[in-house]
């Protein structure tokens, strides 16, 4: 009986943030998902020039790396981007179709707190969201209490993965013949 | 009989305002420091005092700080690559985030390729991360050596395999063998100089300022008696509360 207590009281004190932290999906079985099991050849985009001061208006600080690969068919294309949410990179799998997301996923939760965005009564408020002239949203996405940080890092990702699928569209599209 | 009393009073009295001002007196140096720490541990978000680091040495060599004797380098192109602790170093400059099991490092054109901590982490010439790809961007799994072919490209030396990579790294395939004229990275270790200052900057990112200024305010930064001296201050600090009031309470009789 008492262990049974302590098992309750730990589920209850530090299971959540146990539980919180952990791989939801790899990337290869996102990227899988997203193209029906045959994801195109991953391609870079170096992020120099006016793309470099574009992604560090969007996450107000540069990206951690130069350069980010990406996966393309005719008009989708699939991210997977990391962002920091108070201290640890939370990873995030997107695919944008012609300019707007259709699906948005947390993929590894590394934070203590705010691992309620990986639910899709979170991420269901990105579905179709599309970016304005301003790099914003065109929509508010609703917040979590005790979760703004990792709110914070999903919306600037999925500011992120539609400016580059912009980016890219245009540089990827072939030219008419 | 009713004339010796007051003077009894007045005597007791002035023996208690004596005791509390010797007690005042030891308690200040207490109470300048949970004092001023105390402020400064409200606003350490404030500060940044968990984001950055004592470099003092006197104060590394209090809480006997040392930088780890043994460490990993690669020389590539002129410059060290070297893995200190889980610190990441091309020549001085640090490399955003933490490493462990350096393998390898060399210079392709415009880039290191280092394989460490069971990825291949590739930067620019002056150290920013233009990538690092794991076993999910087709990195082979347990990685050796690495070397450059004689067609400057990347190839990698497994425990019974060896695999290639394209220009960009996107794409790897397995070969046959290592090649006879690959050339491997082979560790070098850097000169006692650069040796010391990497030492000493692994030294100054050890300690944040947060956890001195906690252990001040606690007493644990005078070892393991200052608990205890901090324990007798606040003992002082409140027989000072109650002998203040009562000697305020007596002189307004």
């Amino acid at each position: 009986m008492p262990r049974n207590l302590l098992v309750t009281l730990y589920l209850l004190l530090a299971g959540p943030a146990a539980l919180a932290v952990g791989t939801y999906q790899t990337p290869d079985e996102f990227l899988n998902q997203a193209f029906s099991g045959q994801p195109p050849e991953a391609e870079v985009i170096w992020l120099t020039g006016a793309h470099k001061d574009a992604v560090k208006d969007i996450l107000g600080h540069r990206y951690a790396t130069l350069r980010i690969r990406y996966w393309r068919d005719v008009t989708r294309s699939a991210w997977i981007l990391d962002e920091i949410g108070k201290e640890q990179p939370i990873t995030v799998g997107i695919v944008v179709n012609d300019g707007q997301i259709e699906n948005i996923r947390v993929l590894v939760f590394r934070e203590s707190r705010g691992w309620e965005i990986r639910h899709s009564f979170f991420t269901d408020q990105f579905k179709s969201a599309q970016l304005n002239d301003d790099r914003q949203l065109d929509r508010h996405i609703d917040g979590i209490s005790g979760a703004t940080l990792s709110v914070r890092a999903m919306t600037k990702l999925a500011r992120l993965a539609l400016y580059l699928d912009a980016a890219t569209r245009d540089r990827d599209v072939a030219p008419a013949p | 009989m009713s004339r010796q009393r007051p003077r009894k009073q007045r005597f007791k009295l002035r023996s208690f305002y004596v005791w509390h001002r010797y007690m005042g007196v030891t308690a200040a140096l207490f109470v300048l420091i949970i004092a001023v720490t105390g402020v400064l541990l409200n606003h350490t978000e404030d500060f940044q005092f968990d984001s950055h680091h004592v470099k003092s040495s006197w104060i590394l060599d209090w809480y006997g700080i040392k930088a780890p004797a043994q460490l990993q380098s690669f020389h590539a192109n002129g410059n060290h690559i070297t893995l200190m602790g889980d610190h990441l170093y091309l020549n001085r400059r640090e490399i955003e985030g933490n490493y462990y099991r350096l393998v390898g490092a060399l210079y392709l054109p415009d880039m290191y390729v280092v394989a460490v901590s069971d990825s291949i982490l590739l930067l620019t010439e002056e150290g920013d991360i233009v990538e690092q790809l794991h076993a999910e961007d087709g990195v082979p799994a347990g990685i050796n050596a690495i070397g450059t072919d004689n067609n400057r490209r990347l190839v990698t030396a497994g425990s019974h395999d060896y695999y290639e990579a394209d220009r960009d790294f996107l794409k790897w395939q397995r070969r046959e063998s290592g090649g006879e004229s690959t050339i491997w990275a082979e560790a070098r270790q850097p000169d006692s100089l650069l040796t010391a200052s990497l030492q000493a900057h692994y030294r100054e990112e050890v300690l944040p300022v947060e956890r001195v200024l906690l252990d001040l305010h606690s007493g644990r930064f005078f070892g393991r008696a200052g608990p205890w001296f901090f324990d007798f201050a606040a003992l002082l600090m409140i027989l000072l509360a109650l002998s203040g009031t009562w000697i305020w309470l007596r002189r307004r009789r």
